[in-house]
């Protein structure tokens, strides 16, 4: 028996652990569904609706089926002994429309699946799927939910022709009273609050690949899901397969944010097909099909009403919510609403409420869970309401916020809509926020703004959210976890959760758990998930429940096991258990010398040489964890915003998060969350909506046309906390997968509400986008507009941006998130840019140009380390090689060099090493330019081999641009300036 | 979508009306029309290339033309459909003498559907406006030259 010293281990638990996953998904090593290939596996191509409503009058087949390759076609007529698409949503009165796998008589949304072509390749499938002609007879169609509403709107499904799916009372406390009192002595505000349509747009579609053992009688479906289990049951009782005859394999997803906690047609059609043509088969979403019928989020049209007293308490609210559910119920998608009641008090002390719950069918995707589910719509009426408010009392949102908290010591506690708020200090992260951005002096420097014309805001929101879902009761189908732990007889341990991550890292944090738990290496961990012949049934990812519901299940079994490990120890030593210390993976007793590490135990525990009396072989353990209450999450988030006063764009200048999340397994991992959870929040806020016109059809349905946040969109993230540990599992752990998207769209909409404050604004709707900001302008020239126009160009150059602010982690897949991670390096990186002195709000050029100056730090070039390098001689046939208004070639050849004299106009020429680079004119200057051409000039440079320039609308007008019309920046797609 | 607008052709109320309803004229000037065939009285089968950003393809249809009243106005119903997507629509053209020349002006409504809109969408309203150009000039021409 080897005998070890022991030493002091450092704690995995709370370290920024870098995640263990990211090596093969950043080295492409990573296997997704599309990866998995079988032999003999045929691929299938969906033939989905054109139409938002119509009846099928016919479908012909013969011509793709004539097609060579195509091995099968499946229609609606084929699969009706399957069952209907599942809805888990147990409302009283709910309407359920049969959600059939392919539609029969009747289509009822753009993207409808209508038939099914199982070819050799995919490309032929595809080919064949289009020569399927089906007979449609258009009907009327309404995809605006209030429109739906409206008597005499087109019937979704005949047979509810008002298109009311449920609708849901809710009372608390004594609203009547709150909203006489209101009138009488108080306020009361009021607003219609939207949350647009979003497209989840996780990074990898979804995907199926289902394959028949006819021998075995067993189906393995591999999905790109976060539910493998859940989705087992429904789609065995789907296709009348017993559960234990079915397997499904979740391989590496690329991002679901609540799209893939579902469980949708294409997964039983494909184990349908599978199953008849007895061959593997595999169907990857296309992205075009990922806009049309993957479920949407948000989708809310909301009436708020909030009365108050003069001095600012907020005394009860009135809430109508009126849910655009789609054209039918997927898992989820009804219970969402309820959960925005639920979360509607938001962090106030206020006790009445009246809320009332619209869900309306409409001709268009199905909507459900999209990253915080219902709390996001929540938080965006409370926070917006609590902002008018402090506007219409004239008070500080900070103030009114603080006003109406309850106090720290005032938990457990109990809101209007009946939870239990676990723990919580909601003061604490906004105080912390407002040092962090030195609030009153930002107030100082926006009335400075606001008296040079600036449009300048500062926008807060304090979210609260419900996480770690749930206690069952509260759930549809279970809200506890599994966790199995085992040592192998080697000292390797396994974990083995049912919380299947998508991105998140339970990879890395529950191999953290492990570690300290049983004090060995992570290196010696594995966490297996996702494949349901190998883990024991569990719930899933959803819910920020991880960590807080899984996690707790693997500390659970962790703990367990480390027990047995001791009492075998104990037996080893000759000594009573109660006097056997662990630590660093080593057993010792004070009484003796002698020690036996994790390794001996778990080698003896499997030869049992020496088995303890009574004891079992082997080391595995396995626990299940129930919540007794939600946790409930909270934070402060602060963005500093200009508009551009010609354009109407917004600018964020600082965006600072401290979020409570509780304990931090991996602080890296919550900060990872965090910044993918403000990108989306920010998509919301600035950028993005699914717009269905006014015939139902989706017209966003492409990236060219859905504008998601880019990179050089999401500014640099301020990110910090506060520790308020939850009662609710033994971890302390609240979840934060959800809370960057929760506080986000508020502050980044409250600051711009702020910033135009001064010309009555006091509401705007998302999206944010330049046009509708522009349109409460006052008016501007047209002229003037359009050099404006250029001049904003130029400061949304993507290299401008990317020495200082890179790619902000997982803005679509937090599988993608360790540039994002590695960038928020330790603590004392993290408010280097909320510095005193940092000067976001000076005039002029915030970030280091990317102009000629930046190139030394472009990719391939030599730069400031050595000779540039000899390039290729770029092409400059065509562009012109002089001053086109001067004729002159007399100009400086770098931007940096040459700031002074010249008219300012650019072409093309070849520096000293071979590049292509940009010449400045030196000649006099045109009548009408100033400075204004020079500032206009954001060079790409030579690197590049072409150069980028934005001429200034003047300019262009004169007819000299030369190559003004080329290569103009592409950084704003259309849809984000209309 | 809302299509909306009107132009002049330089001919008499009658000749202008004899040309909008010319099958061969209209088969010429339609921009990517391949064929116009009658079926029936007042209604043709016609076979379309449209051409929209990236996507392009061939429609079949039906062309209607309802509430006949010459040579005043009639109401021209389409519905065609493809690979693509589908295309229908109603409009209302008005013919109405103008010193020697006719005023005519349309109004009406198109909608398409499928990946015409969901990818085409942002081109639409410009593609509209070309197409209704090109075949407005090339009624125009047919107009100006010499009956054949």
């Amino acid at each position: 028996m080897v005998t070890v010293t022991p030493t002091k281990v450092e704690p995995q638990v709370g370290k920024r652990v870098r995640r263990q996953e990211d090596p093969r998904l950043i080295t492409g090593t990573a296997t997704y569904v599309e990866d998995i290939k079988k032999p003999g596996m045929l691929y299938a191509a969906i033939v989905r609706s054109p139409h938002a409503a119509a009846r099928i009058k016919g479908l012909r087949t013969e011509a793709a089926a004539e097609t060579p390759g195509v091995y099968a076609i499946f229609t609606g007529a084929d699969v009706e002994g399957v069952g209907p698409v599942p809805c888990a949503a147990a409302l009283p009165g709910l309407r359920v429309p049969k959600h059939t796998i392919l539609a029969t008589n009747r289509v009822y949304y753009v993207g409808h699946p209508v038939a099914v072509v199982v070819a050799t390749d995919r490309y032929i499938a595809r080919d064949a799927a289009e020569q399927i002609e089906v007979d449609y007879e258009g009907l009327p169609a309404v995809a605006d939910p209030e429109k739906a509403l409206a008597p005499g709107a087109p019937a979704v499904h005949p047979e509810w022709p008002d298109n009311i799916a449920f609708t849901q009372h809710t009372e608390g406390g004594d609203w009547k009273k709150a909203f006489e009192e209101a009138n009488k002595g108080g306020v009361i505000v009021k607003e219609r609050i939207t949350s647009q349509r979003l497209i989840p747009m996780a990074m990898e579609t979804r995907g199926v690949v289902a394959e028949w053992d006819a021998g075995g009688k067993e189906l393995t479906i591999y999905s790109s899901t976060q539910i493998p289990h859940l989705m087992r049951t429904q789609v065995a009782l789907m296709l009348g397969l017993p559960e234990n005859r079915l397997r499904v394999i979740t391989p590496e997803v690329g991002g679901g944010f609540g799209s893939k906690l579902n469980v949708y047609a294409e997964e039983a059609l494909m184990g349908f097909v599978a199953m008849r043509v007895n061959k593997p088969i595999q169907w990857i979403e296309s992205r075009r099909e990922n806009f049309q019928v993957t479920i949407h989020g948000r989708g809310h049209v909301d009436y708020a009403e909030l009365s108050a007293k003069k001095d600012g308490t907020i005394t009860g609210m009135k809430i109508k919510i009126i849910q655009d559910l789609g054209a039918y119920h997927q898992l989820l998608g009804p219970l969402i609403p309820t959960l925005s009641v639920l979360m509607m008090p938001g962090l106030y002390n206020f006790k009445n409420i009246e809320a009332d719950i619209v869900g309306v069918f409409t001709n268009a995707a199905p909507t459900d869970a999209y990253r915080g589910a219902g709390r996001p719509e929540a938080t965006h009426v409370i926070e917006r309401m609590v902002d008018i408010l402090a506007a219409k009392l004239n008070m500080d949102p900070a103030d009114i916020r603080l006003k109406n908290f309850p106090s720290k010591d005032a938990f457990p506690f109990a809101t209007a809509t009946g939870l239990a708020y676990d723990s919580g200090d909601y003061a604490a992260p906004l105080h912390r926020a407002m040092q962090i951005l030195d609030y009153s002096g930002t107030r100082e420097k926006q009335r400075e703004a606001r008296r040079q014309g600036r449009y300048l805001g500062i926008g807060i929101s304090t979210y609260g959210e419900i996480c770690a879902f749930g206690p069952s009761p509260a759930t549809p189908a279970g809200g506890w976890e599994s966790a199995t732990v085992k040592i192998e007889p080697t000292a390797k341990v396994t974990v083995m959760t049912g919380s299947s991550p998508h991105g998140q890292g339970q990879e890395t944090s529950f191999s953290q758990l492990a570690a300290d738990a049983l004090g060995v290496s992570m290196d010696d961990i594995v966490v297996l998930h996702g494949d349901t012949s190998v883990v024991q049934y569990g719930i899933g990812t959803f819910g920020s429940r991880a960590t807080a519901v899984g996690g707790t299940a693997v500390y659970l079994a962790l703990q367990d096991l480390r027990d047995k490990c001791t009492r075998y120890a104990a037996h080893l030593l000759g000594v009573k258990p109660e006097e056997v210390n662990f630590e660093g993976g080593v057993f010792s007793s004070g009484r003796i010398t002698k020690t036996v590490t994790i390794g001996d135990v778990a080698l003896e525990a499997h030869v049992c040489r020496n088995l303890p009396p009574g004891m079992e072989p082997g080391l595995v353990a396995t626990r299940f964890f129930e919540p007794s209450n939600f946790a409930f999450p909270f934070g402060a988030h602060i963005a500093v915003v200009e508009v551009d006063k010609e354009t109407g764009k917004v600018q964020v200048l600082r965006y600072i998060a401290v979020d409570d999340c509780g304990n931090a397994i991996n602080p890296l991992l919550v900060d990872g969350q965090v910044h993918g959870g403000v990108a989306q929040g920010l998509g919301q806020a600035l950028f993005e909506e699914a717009v269905y016109d006014e015939y139902g059809q989706l017209v966003t349905g492409e990236l060219m046309s859905y504008a998601i946040p880019k990179a050089h969109h999401v500014p640099d993230l301020e990110c910090d906390r506060t520790v308020t540990p939850s009662p609710v599992n033994p971890l302390g752990v609240k979840g934060v997968g959800e809370a960057g998207t929760i506080g986000c769209s508020p502050a980044l909409v409250n600051a711009v509400v702020d910033a135009l404050s001064p010309l009555g604004v006091t509401h705007i709707d998302m999206p944010m986008t330049a046009a509708p900001l522009h349109a409460r302008l006052p008016g501007r020239p047209a002229a003037r507009r359009r050099a404006a126009l250029h001049r904003q160009d130029r400061r949304d150059c993507p290299h401008r941006r990317h020495e200082h602010a890179p790619p902000g982690g997982d803005i679509r897949n937090p599988a993608a998130a360790l540039p994002a991670a590695g960038r928020s390096g330790g603590p004392d990186r993290r408010h280097a840019s909320a510095q005193p002195g940092n000067d976001w709000r000076q005039p002029g050029p915030r970030r280091p140009g990317c102009g000629l100056s930046g190139r030394a730090a472009s990719p391939g070039s030599a730069g400031a380390a050595g000779e540039p390098a000899r390039r290729a001689h770029a092409d400059l046939s065509g562009f012109p090689d002089r001053c086109l208004h001067h004729g002159s070639r007399a100009g400086g050849d770098s931007l940096r060099s040459d700031r002074s004299g010249g008219c300012g106009r650019a072409w093309f020429c070849l520096r000293e090493d071979g590049a292509a680079g940009f010449r400045l004119c030196r000649g006099r200057r045109g009548r009408a330019s100033g400075d204004q051409g020079r500032k206009d000039l954001c060079g790409e440079g030579g690197d590049h081999g072409h150069g980028v320039e934005i001429l200034s609308g003047r300019r262009r007008r004169g007819g000299a641009g030369g190559p003004a019309g080329i290569g103009r920046h592409t950084g704003r797609s259309r849809a984000e300036s209309g | 979508m809302k299509v909306q607008g009107e132009f002049t052709l330089p001919l008499g109320q009658q000749a202008a009306w004899d040309l909008v309803l010319n099958t061969e004229v209209l088969a010429r000037v339609i921009p990517g029309c391949q064929s116009l065939q009658p079926v029936g009285s007042d209604e043709y089968e016609m076979k379309m290339k449209l051409a929209i950003s990236s996507i392009q393809g061939l429609f079949a249809g039906k062309v209607k033309i309802e509430d006949r009243n010459p040579p005043y106005s009639y109401r021209l119903v389409i519905d065609g459909q493809g690979k693509i997507g589908f295309l229908r629509g109603s409009g209302l053209l008005v013919l109405a003498s103008e010193s020697a020349a006719t005023r005519v002006s349309y109004n009406g409504e198109v909608q398409v559907g499928g990946m015409i809109a969901g990818v085409g969408e942002r081109m639409l309203d410009m593609a509209t406006k070309m197409m209704l150009k090109r075949f407005f000039e090339g009624l125009l021409r047919e107009a100006e030259e010499p009956p054949t």
